[in-house]
């Protein structure tokens, strides 16, 4: 069975309206594959991504139809909450999900909602800044990085609650040449450990780390294997 | 004609290290100059204290030989058309058409040219069926977009642009690219072009600086 199963979604931002922003789309994504969403800018990418981590419709309205199955759960008979034990979702703009004073506070907080014991909130928040080259940013306020530095944070604090499914949008976009390697093998490795990674990205260059690419285009989505 | 940076240091606080050091630079007119570094090494910090948004521990800034010290921000705004990392700090406006107005209408332009303006960058920037729209139900590259449009709308003597292509697709990014070579040719404007974008930087830029660790590299 496929860990994430989309049949005939639609979605429009504005009930009563014509203006579909993904048109009956139908796919499937298996565990532990890297699937890459592709397509211009306001093609619905970050829409698509948003619906299967259900920011939409919970917490941003509109008009929707079809099925989403993600990990056996319809996603509609589900709270947020419940959700966000399945798949994590690193947001575009890092600035919208930071929230906390310090890099390591903002790390542990997705995990302290968990309940996870603290002793291991502790070492899965200082085994992630190492994997992610950001340790000495520990004591830091966030919002004194740099951009590049928050996208960071914001992949690291998704990271420590350990999710199936990671959702990484647009990951690359604000990151030097250093950073998106250590993002492309952060991604790599956690594919090999089963995780199922998806990344919104607007650019073919990206393309080596998938295996499937799901392409957007007016709505309507096309599969091609990486 | 140009911005000179001279000698800027700074830091954000007492607590913490210098975030540049001793850093001078030159951004002429008539040429995007691209200034690149690695992650955290003061390039956005440079680009607010160039726009007066961070006041330097050291060092002047110049522009077209005169210091900005006691320039206000509405002065250094009037000088450089400021297009931040994060579209979504600076966009205030409902409407799509509006944000592209605000900045022609504070410049007290006549309403029959800014709605020839705004029509002219709502089109080249592809933004045309958003006019009514809500900026913030736009996706990020859209915003980045819009932005732009609203920058470059007030055709600036210079631009400061921190990663503008960030959240743009290969198609807009030549749009921009486009663009920014035309408006240094035609009308003489000095751009400094804050990215990480490699392939945009070779394809585009004049000249490139570095910087690492707030230094002049």
């Amino acid at each position: 069975m496929s860990i994430i199963e989309i049949k005939n979604l639609k979605f429009a931002y504005e009930e009563n309206s014509s203006r579909y922003i993904l048109n009956d789309v139908t796919f499937n994504i298996e565990k532990g594959e890297v699937t890459g969403i592709i397509g211009l800018s306001g093609c619905g990418k970050s829409t698509l991504c948003q619906i299967i981590a259900g920011i939409i419709p919970n917490c941003i309205f509109g008009e929707i139809s079809g099925e989403v199955i993600v990990d056996s759960i319809d996603i509609s008979e589900v709270a947020l909450s419940e959700l966000a034990q399945e798949v994590g979702f690193v947001m575009q703009d890092p600035d919208r999900q930071i929230i906390t004073q310090t890099v390591e506070d903002e790390l542990a907080f997705g995990a302290e909602n968990l309940c996870v014991p603290p002793k291991e909130i502790r070492e899965r928040v200082d085994s992630v800044m190492e994997l992610l080259g950001i340790s000495h940013m520990a004591e830091m306020d966030p919002s004194n990085l740099s951009g590049g530095e928050k996208q960071l944070v914001a992949i690291g604090s998704v990271l420590t609650m350990k999710p199936k499914i990671i959702i990484l949008d647009e990951p690359f976009s604000h990151l030097d040449e250093e950073g998106k390697d250590l993002i492309r093998k952060t991604i790599d490795s956690l594919s090999k450990k089963g995780k199922t990674i998806i990344v919104v990205d607007h650019d073919y260059k990206t393309a080596g780390i998938f295996n499937k690419m799901l392409w957007l285009e007016e709505g309507k989505i096309s599969e091609h294997k990486g | 004609m140009s911005i000179k940076v001279e000698k800027i240091s700074f830091k954000y606080d007492e607590e913490n290290n210098y975030v540049l050091r001793n850093f001078s630079a030159e951004f002429h007119e008539g040429k995007i100059t691209a200034l690149v570094g690695p992650n955290g090494s003061g390039k956005t910090t440079l680009s607010r204290i160039i726009m007066g948004i961070l006041k330097p521990n050291l060092g002047e800034i110049i522009i077209d030989e005169k210091n900005t010290k006691k320039f206000s921000l509405a002065e250094m705004g009037r000088q450089i058309g400021y297009v931040m990392q994060n579209p979504a700090r600076q966009i205030f406006s409902t409407k799509v058409k509006e944000e592209i107005e605000y900045g022609l209408l504070n410049k007290g332009m006549a309403q029959a040219k800014i709605d020839e303006r705004v029509a002219k960058y709502l089109a080249y920037f592809d933004l045309e069926k958003h006019e009514e729209d809500f900026p913030f139900t736009l996706s990020h590259g859209e915003k980045q977009r819009l932005v732009l449009a609203a920058v470059l709308a007030i055709e600036p003597k210079y631009l400061m642009l921190d990663e503008p292509t960030a959240a743009l697709d290969y198609k807009r990014k030549e749009v921009l690219g486009n663009y920014l070579i035309k408006i240094c040719q035609e009308k003489n404007c000095g751009i400094v072009l804050i990215s990480h974008d490699r392939e945009f930087v070779e394809k585009y830029a004049d000249d490139v600086l570095k910087i690492r660790g707030g230094k002049n590299v």
